[in-house]
C-alpha cells in the first residue's frame, strides 16, 4: 500500500512537501520557544550578588518567561492548527483517487490504514526536519529577545536533548491526530463517488463542524464577558485566548460564509464573464476556499486581535494617568534634588515619589479561596509624601486610608487574583535592615500599574533616597506662569515636562514594548502563518490542473485562466480578511468591555495601520502564489491533461 | 414483466450470477422524488454478455449500480452468485468487489501515478493476494498491452488506457464484469478492439458481461440487449444487429 503514497506524493508532490514543511517549522518554533522559555526560567545569578541585584536579575528574566511561555503556547496551538488543517484539506483532495481505491477492492480499514501510515511519515520526516529548523528559529527568536530588550546579553541557551525528542514527537503526534477525524471522514466515502468528475465531498458542514465551531464561538464569546471581569494583564491573555478560539470557530463555521462571499463577489463583477465563472467555481469549492481561509483567519486574529489588545491597554493607561494625576508638572531628578522642587516660587505643591530599591516580603490571600501565600516583590515600590501625594492624585482605596501613611506602614495596590488584610505586617529588607511595615491601605489595580506598593519617605534612609531617582508631581500656585516656573526650574538643573507630554512619553515608551512583544510573540509564529496561507494556495490550486485544461479547451486563454484564479484568491482572501476582521473586532470588544469598567469610558485603539499593512500583505502574497501556482499548472498542453482524465 | 436470461429460459434463476428482483430505486425526498427504477426484475446467467440500453436518464446506470452493489436500492432484492446482498455491509461489499466483481467505466479511471502494470496489481494488492508479477503480465498480455506495463496512463492512448482499465477489472477473475459505456470515450477502432476483447473473454473464459452502452454498434456485439425507459425493462432483444438496435433506440428516444 506504501507504494501507491509513494507514487501519490510523484503525481501529488505539492501536497506531501506542504505537509511535511508545516510539521518541520511548527516542530522548529515549538522547539525554540520551549527551550528559551526553559533557559530562562533559571537566571544566572552571580555569586555574591545583593539580594536587591539578584532580584534584578530574576526580574529580568521573569518578564521573559511571561513571553516565551506566551510565545511556547502559541507555537504549540499554531502547530496544532495549521498542521492538522492541512492534512485534513489534503485529505479532502485526494477524495476521488480514495474512492478510487474503495471502487478496486479497498476496504475502508486499508484507507484509513493508508492514511495514517501516511501521516506518521509525513510527520516523522517533517520532525526530522524540525530539528535543524528549530536551531535556527532558536537563534533568531534569542537573537529577538536580546535585540528587543526582554533578555539580557549574556543570556545563554544549553543543549537540551529531551526538548527536542519531546517536540519531534508532538509533531508526529499532531500530524496523525490532525489526519484521524480525516482518515475516518475520508474511509467513509461511497466507491461511486470515483465516478464523478470532482472528487469533492458533497457536505461541507459536516455536523461536528457545526457543534465544534459553535461551541468555541460560544466559549469565545463567555471570554469577552470575562475580560471585564478581570484585570490589565489578565485581559491580555484572555485576548489571546479569544483571539485563537475565535479563529478556530470562525475557521470552522467559514463555509458558511463562503458561498455569500461568493455571491457578493458575482454581483460586483456581474458584468465580466470571468468574474462570473470565478463565483460559480467559489461555490462549488467551498471546502477548498474554507481551507484557504482558515491559516489567514488565524494570522489576522492573532497578530492584529494581540495588537489591538496592547495598545488599547496602553492607551487605557495612558487615560487613566491623565484622569488620575492633578498636577501641573512633572518635574524629574535625583532623590536628593527631588526636595527643593517645593522651595521654587509658584510652585503651590509638590509630591516626590522616589523609588526604592527594596525587597518586599508579604503575605497576602488568593482572592478566590483566601488561602494565605507569601509573595516577594522588588520593584514598584515607591516613597511618598502622604498629604502631598493624596493632593496630586485622586486615590480610591479598597481599603483603609492614605492619611495613615506614617511610621513604618505600607499601602499596597495587588493584583486582581490577591488581596490583604489591613494591618497585615510586611517584611522589608533595605539597605542592609529588616524593617516590618503594617500595611494600612489597599488600592484596586489600575491599568497603568500592576502590583505597587507606597511607603511613607520617613521609612527610607535619606542616603538611599538621595541616590535614587525621583518624579515630583508640581501643582502651580494660583496665578503662577506655567511657562516661568518652568524655566525657573530648568535653571536649577530640574528636568521638567508638563503632565501631558509626561504621559506621552511614558506612553510612547510602552508603545515601543508593545510593538517588542509581539514581534517576539508573533514574528516567527506570523512567518509560519503566512507559510501555511502560500501552502493552502499551492495545494489548491495544483490539484485543478485537469478543471482548468477543461476551462482552456472551453475557450479560455491561458492568461484568462490565470485571471480567473485570481479573482477567486482575492476573494478566498477577502473571507479570511472578514472572518479574522471579525475575531479582531471581538477582541476589542472585550478590552474595550475591561477598559471600560476601569475608566468609565471604553478605550480602544484599533490597529488600522498594521491591519492595512497584513491585508494588503495578504492579498499580494495570495495573488503572487495563485498566480505563479496557476501558471505552473497550466504549463502542459490542456488537451494531454483533458484526455488523462484526471 | 418477469424477464428473464438471455436464453429465455426461466428455470436459469438459480443459477444466475446476478438477479435483480422487484428493484426499485428512487431519489430524494418526498416533494422532488425522482424514480430512478421502477421495479426490476432480471437475472444475468453465466457466460452471457448483456447490453443495456435506454435513453438518457432511462436508469441505465443505476441498473448497473444497484446490481453491483454500488448503490442502495429503494425495495426489491439483488443477488449475487445467488446469496443476496441488498442490505449486505460495508465489508462484504468490499470483498464482493475484490473476488467477485470487476468494473470498467468510460472515463477509465486508472491512477494516474501508478504504471499500467500497478494500475493492474492493485487489485490482487488490496485483496492482500501475493501478486505474481507473471499474472499481472498475462493479464495486460491479454489485452495486448505486453509492451506498455511500465507506460504510466498519461502516456497511453484512450483504447489502451481503456484496455488496462479492462486488465484491472479481470485480473481478479472475477464472475460478473460490469462495464458503463466502456466505448463512450473512445474512437471507434478502439472501440471496435475492446469489443472485440470483451467477445473473447466471453467466449473463451465463459466470462458473464452487463455493459451499459449508448452506442448500438457496442450493443450489437453483445449476447442480448436489454432495453429500458423510464426505470422499467421494456424489451429484449436476442438477436441484436447495429440497425436493430439503433431503430430500437431512435423509436424508444422519440
Amino acid at each position: 500500500m506504501f507504494e501507491f503514497s509513494l507514487y501519490t506524493f510523484r503525481e501529488r508532490w505539492q501536497l506531501f512537501v506542504g505537509s511535511i514543511l508545516t510539521v518541520a517549522v511548527g516542530v522548529g518554533l515549538m522547539q525554540a520557544s520551549l527551550r528559551v522559555l526553559i533557559a530562562a526560567q533559571d537566571p544566572p545569578v552571580p555569586a555574591g550578588a545583593s539580594v536587591i541585584e539578584a532580584a534584578r536579575i530574576r526580574e529580568s528574566y521573569d518578564g521573559a518567561t511571561t513571553l516565551m511561555g506566551m510565545t511556547m503556547l502559541l507555537s504549540a496551538f499554531l502547530a496544532i492548527f495549521v498542521v492538522s488543517s492541512t492534512f485534513a484539506f489534503t485529505v479532502a483532495q485526494r477524495r476521488r483517487d480514495l474512492a478510487l481505491l474503495r471502487l478496486v477492492g479497498g476496504s475502508k480499514r486499508q484507507l484509513r490504514r493508508l492514511l495514517l501510515s501516511e501521516a506518521l511519515l509525513l510527520g516523522a520526516c517533517g520532525a526530522v526536519l524540525g530539528v535543524p529548523v528549530g536551531m535556527l528559529a532558536l537563534r533568531v527568536q534569542i537573537w529577538l529577545t536580546k535585540e528587543l530588550g526582554f533578555l539580557p546579553q549574556d543570556f545563554t541557551v544549553s543543549p537540551s536533548g529531551w526538548v527536542v525528542l519531546a517536540t519531534a514527537a508532538a509533531g508526529v503526534v499532531i500530524a496523525l491526530l490532525g489526519v484521524r477525524a480525516a482518515a475516518w471522514r475520508a474511509a467513509k466515502v461511497r466507491p461511486l463517488e470515483a465516478l464523478r468528475d470532482t472528487g469533492a465531498a458533497r457536505q461541507v458542514m459536516t455536523p461536528a463542524r457545526w457543534v465544534v465551531g459553535l461551541l468555541l464561538a460560544g466559549v469565545a464569546a463567555g471570554l469577552v464577558v470575562l475580560a471585564q471581569a478581570v484585570g490589565s494583564v489578565a485581559a491580555l491573555v484572555v485576548a489571546m485566548g479569544f483571539a485563537m478560539i475565535g479563529a478556530v470557530a470562525l475557521s470552522l463555521l467559514s463555509p458558511l460564509v463562503v458561498p455569500l462571499t461568493s455571491r457578493v463577489f458575482g454581483f460586483v463583477l456581474r458584468y465580466s464573464t470571468l468574474g462570473r465563472i470565478a463565483e460559480a467555481n467559489l461555490r462549488e469549492g467551498v471546502r477548498r476556499s474554507a481551507s484557504t481561509a482558515a491559516p489567514l483567519i488565524v494570522l489576522i486574529s492573532l497578530v492584529l486581535g494581540l495588537f489591538g489588545a496592547l495598545s488599547s491597554l496602553t492607551k487605557a493607561a495612558a487615560q487613566e494617568q491623565l484622569d488620575t494625576v492633578n498636577g501641573d508638572l512633572i518635574v524629574r531628578s535625583t532623590g536628593a534634588e527631588a526636595g527643593r522642587v517645593s522651595t521654587v516660587d509658584g510652585v503651590a505643591v509638590a509630591s516626590p515619589e522616589i523609588e526604592v530599591p527594596m525587597a518586599l516580603t508579604m503575605t497576602v490571600l488568593n482572592a478566590d479561596s483566601g488561602e494565605p501565600e507569601e509573595e516577594k516583590y522588588y520593584s514598584g515600590i515607591t516613597a511618598i509624601d502622604p498629604a502631598a501625594y493624596q493632593r496630586t492624585h485622586d486615590v480610591s482605596m479598597l481599603a483603609g486610608s492614605l492619611a495613615d501613611l506614617s511610621g513604618d506602614t505600607i499601602a499596597a495596590t495587588l493584583i486582581s487574583e490577591h488581596r490583604a488584610e489591613i494591618g497585615t505586617t510586611a517584611s522589608a529588607e533595605l539597605d542592609g535592615r529588616t524593617l516590618a511595615l503594617r500595611l494600612v491601605g489597599t488600592m484596586p489595580e489600575g491599568l497603568a500599574s500592576g502590583e505597587s506598593f507606597l511607603v511613607p519617605l520617613s521609612v527610607v534612609p535619606p542616603d538611599v533616597l538621595a541616590g535614587a531617582p525621583a518624579e515630583t508631581v508640581v501643582v502651580l500656585a494660583d496665578g503662577a506662569d506655567p511657562a516661568a516656573v518652568t524655566k525657573t526650574l530648568r535653571g536649577k538643573g530640574f528636568e521638567v515636562s508638563t503632565v501631558a507630554d509626561w504621559v506621552a512619553s511614558t506612553s510612547a515608551r510602552r508603545e515601543q514594548d508593545d510593538v517588542g512583544i509581539m514581534v517576539v510573540l508573533m514574528g516567527l509564529a506570523g512567518l509560519y502563518t503566512a507559510l501555511a496561507v502560500v501552502n493552502s494556495v499551492v495545494i489548491a490550486y495544483a490539484a485543478r490542473r485537469h478543471e482548468f485544461a477543461t476551462a482552456r479547451v472551453t475557450g479560455l486563454k491561458r492568461v484568462q485562466v490565470v485571471r480567473m484564479a485570481l479573482i477567486e484568491s482575492c476573494a478566498v482572501t477577502f473571507i479570511g480578511l472578514f472572518l479574522g476582521g471579525l475575531v479582531v473586532a471581538g477582541t476589542l470588544l472585550g478590552v474595550g468591555a475591561a477598559t471600560g469598567s476601569a475608566l468609565g469610558t471604553p478605550v480602544v485603539a484599533v490597529p488600522w495601520t498594521l491591519g492595512s499593512i497584513l491585508a494588503a500583505g495578504a492579498f499580494v502574497v495570495t495573488s503572487v502564489t495563485s498566480v505563479l501556482t496557476t501558471l505552473s499548472a497550466t504549463r502542459p498542453r490542456p488537451v494531454t491533461l483533458v484526455a488523462a482524465r484526471e | 414483466m418477469t424477464e428473464t436470461g438471455p436464453n429465455g429460459a426461466t428455470d436459469s434463476v438459480a443459477a444466475a450470477v446476478v438477479e435483480l428482483r422487484g428493484v426499485t430505486r428512487e431519489y430524494g425526498s418526498k416533494q422532488a422524488r425522482v424514480c430512478a427504477l421502477a421495479g426490476v426484475d432480471v437475472a444475468f446467467s453465466p457466460g452471457t454478455w448483456t447490453a443495456v440500453m435506454g435513453p438518457s436518464g432511462s436508469g441505465k446506470s443505476t441498473l448497473l449500480h444497484c446490481a453491483a452493489g454500488l448503490e442502495q436500492v429503494s425495495g426489491g432484492q439483488v443477488f449475487l452468485l445467488g446469496e443476496e446482498i441488498t442490505d449486505a455491509s460495508d465489508n462484504k461489499l468490499t470483498e464482493l468487489r475484490r473476488r467477485s466483481i470487476g468494473f470498467v467505466f468510460q472515463t477509465f479511471n486508472l491512477i494516474n501515478s501508478l504504471s499500467a502494470e500497478q494500475n493492474v496489481a492493485l487489485p490482487l494488492k488490496l485483496a492482500g493476494r501475493t501478486v505474481a508479477k507473471k499474472q499481472v503480465r498475462a493479464a495486460l498480455a491479454a489485452v495486448g498491452l505486453a509492451d506498455r506495463l511500465r507506460h504510466r496512463p498519461a502516456e497511453l492512448s484512450g483504447g489502451q488506457q481503456q484496455r488496462v482499465a479492462i486488465a484491472r477489472a479481470m485480473v481478479t477473475r472475477p464472475a460478473v464484469l460490469f462495464a458503463d459505456e466502456p466505448t463512450g470515450a473512445l474512437d471507434s477502432k478502439s472501440a471496435r478492439n475492446v469489443m472485440t476483447l470483451l467477445r473473447d473473454l466471453v467466449s473463451s473464459d465463459n466470462q458473464t458481461i452487463v455493459m451499459v452502452t449508448h452506442d448500438p454498434a457496442a450493443a450489437a456485439s453483445a449476447d442480448s440487449v436489454l432495453y429500458l425507459s423510464d426505470g422499467r425493462i421494456i424489451d429484449q432483444d436476442f438477436r441484436p444487429t447495429v440497425h436493430g438496435v439503433a431503430d430500437r433506440l431512435a423509436r424508444l428516444e422519440r
